[in-house]
């Protein structure tokens, strides 16, 4: 459906800290790739969603700016260095202001974006504050992942209320949580219907993680 | 990892299927292949949905007394003959057997391999096993997709008749899909075939609806506005046929002109996107085509409804203007049905060899213009039939039923010859007689037809033929309820 240029934008926050070096960033590039192929299969999710990475290691950059996925090309990502959670979380709300468009009396806006963020560890940036104004302000439904043993799940509940563990930081794990994603991606992109304001609907996380209450 | 099971139905017979990891996924169930994958075996998302007794109490009706794929004779839908049953196998994807172990599911054929994508269909995208959900061929997305796989305006004329007669078919029987939408109904434009699938949440008499939330753009009005409301709230507006009425004609709109009917530019509330879509589909829903109020009409909006010539325009202004809002003054899926095989007969092929759509409705003589590429046609004679059926109360008196747009080789059917036989599913499709030009005079030829008259009466036995002129009469057979055509001949 032409929409008049309505998108669905969804931002991945990928941790790229020195802990998640070897196999983990592998199967993490992995994971976007498998995300953007099987989002291009699906014709809603096509036509609708616009992806970028904004990647996090001593410092937060967005590696790819929000971009239609027909165009989007893979970013390079190595691991190395601090978790600067709290500046990548500046930098969302940063990039949601600059480049998602607001409903007003004259125009179409955007359907609220989608954030994904992943991580493996603690934060070693000052984080509460970007979190706290995040949690307040909701300019999007925001859905955490903490992967493995060392992420601290309570600096996550701080971001958002849907938060999710995965038990190792292993490649299935990350290919488990791309295709869960993408399933919740291609699920916004069909139902954005009804309940303006309601709690999003997604697909049940894969088997494995868990649902932080 | 892949893994071979058993599924038990419930006449005892067991079948295999393969479990994968992560199988596809809906927003009810999910799918695992036979191992020959010429059938699905279809688990619930939900459990619970696969212990409730109306859950059981549905599928039980949809799999036998209201199976429109299985002859009446094998405990299929009354009235239902073998004939009928092939018919409707090719237009539906419909449970075949419930599954009583491990847990509560369906069988369902598999679809045929033309509602897949194969290596070719996109250059772009690797499209290949994908099943061919409509909006890939109604929206931007065209643009990834080879040229062979979007058929033409002839081909998208052709779904929507068998779109409207399958869900006419359900409806006969006052069953309900609940959820029609782009994603339920696969389309193959290139062959003019499509299959309505998901055919296990229908909403059947005298048994609780399913909890179906339906597909933004197809949800019907009402239905999205009284969303909120619980189910116990007699002002909450449920699935039923009248909802379908909705989502037809707004499938049928998409597939005629790759746009949806009230997305326009009309901003209906500056406060989020979610608000102004909830009304742009609900309860402020405007057409973007309403004649009476442009405030949702997108700048130079070409083609259009008129495009379609007045049977279909009507219908349209009858569905989302007088009816979208008014679910009972929605055109009957027969209505549909009817109008678009009567809009059939009215296709002209396009004169410009480069028009993508190749055909159009020549509903005005007088204007023959193609209105996807704007040529117009010159030189030409334009062949018109005018079919007259006789007034069962006054005898004599030939009133107009149909017309027709007829080309070298155009076929003529019983539906041409009588007025009491329909085009439906039911229709003889060997052809009666034919139109052809022959050292520049058009003629009609008589194949079958029996009691066949010339314009000045004498009898047309077939193997013989009627010169074709403009003004003449004639009887295409003097049996019981056979027409009297009155044939036009214009040059332009």
């Amino acid at each position: 459906m032409a929409d008049f240029g309505r998108r669905l934008p969804v931002y991945l926050l990928l941790d790229c800290s020195g802990s998640m070096s070897g196999e983990p960033i592998e199967a993490v590039k992995q994971g976007v790739k498998a995300l953007l192929s099987d989002l291009r299969g699906d014709p809603q999710a096509l036509e609708t969603a616009y992806l970028s990475v904004i990647t996090f290691d001593s410092t937060a950059r967005q590696v790819i700016p929000l971009t239609e996925l027909m165009q989007f090309k893979e970013p390079e990502l190595n691991a190395g260095g601090a978790t600067a959670l709290g500046g990548a979380l500046k930098l969302l709300s940063e990039c949601i202001k600059k480049e998602v468009r607001k409903s007003t009396e004259s125009q179409k806006g955007d359907w609220r974006p989608l954030v994904f963020l992943l991580t493996d560890g603690e934060p070693t940036d000052n984080w509460q504050e970007p979190a706290r104004e995040l949690k307040e302000s909701k300019p999007a439904n925001i859905i955490a992942c903490a992967a493995g043993a060392n992420a601290d799940t309570r600096v996550l509940k701080q971001i958002t209320e849907s938060v999710v563990v995965m038990n190792t930081v292993s490649a299935g794990d990350l290919a488990q949580f791309f295709a869960w994603v993408s399933g919740s991606i291609k699920m916004s992109s069909k139902s954005l219907d009804a309940k303006p304001g309601g709690a999003i609907e997604l697909p049940p996380p894969p088997q494995g993680f868990v649902i932080v209450p | 990892m892949a893994a071979n099971a058993q599924a038990t139905l419930t006449d005892g017979r067991k079948i295999p299927y393969v479990i994968k990891d992560n199988p596809p996924r809906g927003g009810m169930k999910y799918t695992y292949f036979a191992p020959d994958k010429s059938y699905v075996v279809q688990f619930f998302n939900n459990p619970n949905v696969g212990l409730d007794a109306n859950t059981r109490a549905r599928l039980e009706a949809i799999t036998g007394r209201y199976n429109p794929t299985l002859p009446e004779d094998q405990g299929g839908a009354r009235g239902n003959d073998q004939k009928l049953a092939d018919y409707f196998s090719q237009s539906f994807c419909w449970p075949s057997a419930i599954v009583e172990s491990p847990e509560l599911g369906i069988v369902c054929p598999a679809y045929p391999s033309n509602f897949f994508f194969n290596p070719k269909s996109s250059s772009q995208l690797n499209l290949e096993g994908k099943d061919k959900k409509s909006n890939w061929f109604t929206s931007r997305n065209r643009r990834y997709l080879d040229k062979s796989e979007l058929g033409n305006f002839q081909m998208m004329m052709k779904m929507s008749i068998l779109l409207a007669r399958s869900i006419r078919r359900m409806h006969q029987a006052g069953l309900a899909h609940s959820d029609l939408s782009s994603n339920n109904v696969l389309i193959d434009p290139k062959s003019g075939r499509c299959v309505v699938i998901d055919i296990d949440s229908l909403v059947v008499p005298g048994l609780f609806p399913p909890e179906v939330v339906g597909t933004r753009g197809y949800i019907a009005p009402e239905v999205l506005k009284t969303m909120e409301l619980s189910y116990n709230n007699s002002d909450k507006k449920l699935p039923s046929t009248y909802t379908d009425l909705h989502a037809l004609p707004v499938l049928i709109y998409e597939y005629l002109f790759f746009r949806h009917p009230l997305l326009g530019p009309k901003i209906y509330s500056a406060q989020s996107a979610e608000q102004d879509d909830f009304l742009a589909l609900g309860e402020k829903a405007t057409f973007i085509e309403n004649p009476r109020d442009q405030s949702n009409r997108p700048k130079g909006l070409s083609p259009t409804i008129k495009d379609l010539g007045p049977i279909l325009e009507r219908l349209f202004i009858r569905a989302f203007v007088d009816g979208l809002h008014c679910p009972d003054l929605r055109p009957t899926a027969m209505e549909w049905e009817r109008g678009l095989v009567q809009t059939w007969d009215l296709l002209y092929a396009c004169p410009n060899p480069y028009c993508e759509q190749k055909w159009f409705v020549l509903y005005d003589e007088k204007k023959p213009v193609c209105p996807f590429c704007k040529t117009t046609v010159r030189n030409s004679e334009i062949l018109r039939f005018k079919l007259k059926s006789e007034s069962r109360g006054c005898p004599g008196q030939w009133l107009n039923v149909n017309e027709l747009v007829v080309h070298h080789n155009t076929p003529l059917f019983k539906w041409h010859i009588f007025s009491n036989v329909f085009a439906d599913e039911k229709a003889d499709r060997t052809m009666q007689a034919y139109v052809c030009k022959h050292n520049g005079q058009w003629l009609l030829v008589n194949q079958n037809v029996n009691g066949m008259l010339s314009p000045s009466g004498n009898s047309v036995p077939a193997g013989q033929a009627i010169l074709l002129k403009d003004g003449v009469v004639f009887r295409a057979s003097r049996e019981d309820r056979g027409m009297l055509v009155q044939v036009s001949l214009a040059k332009v």
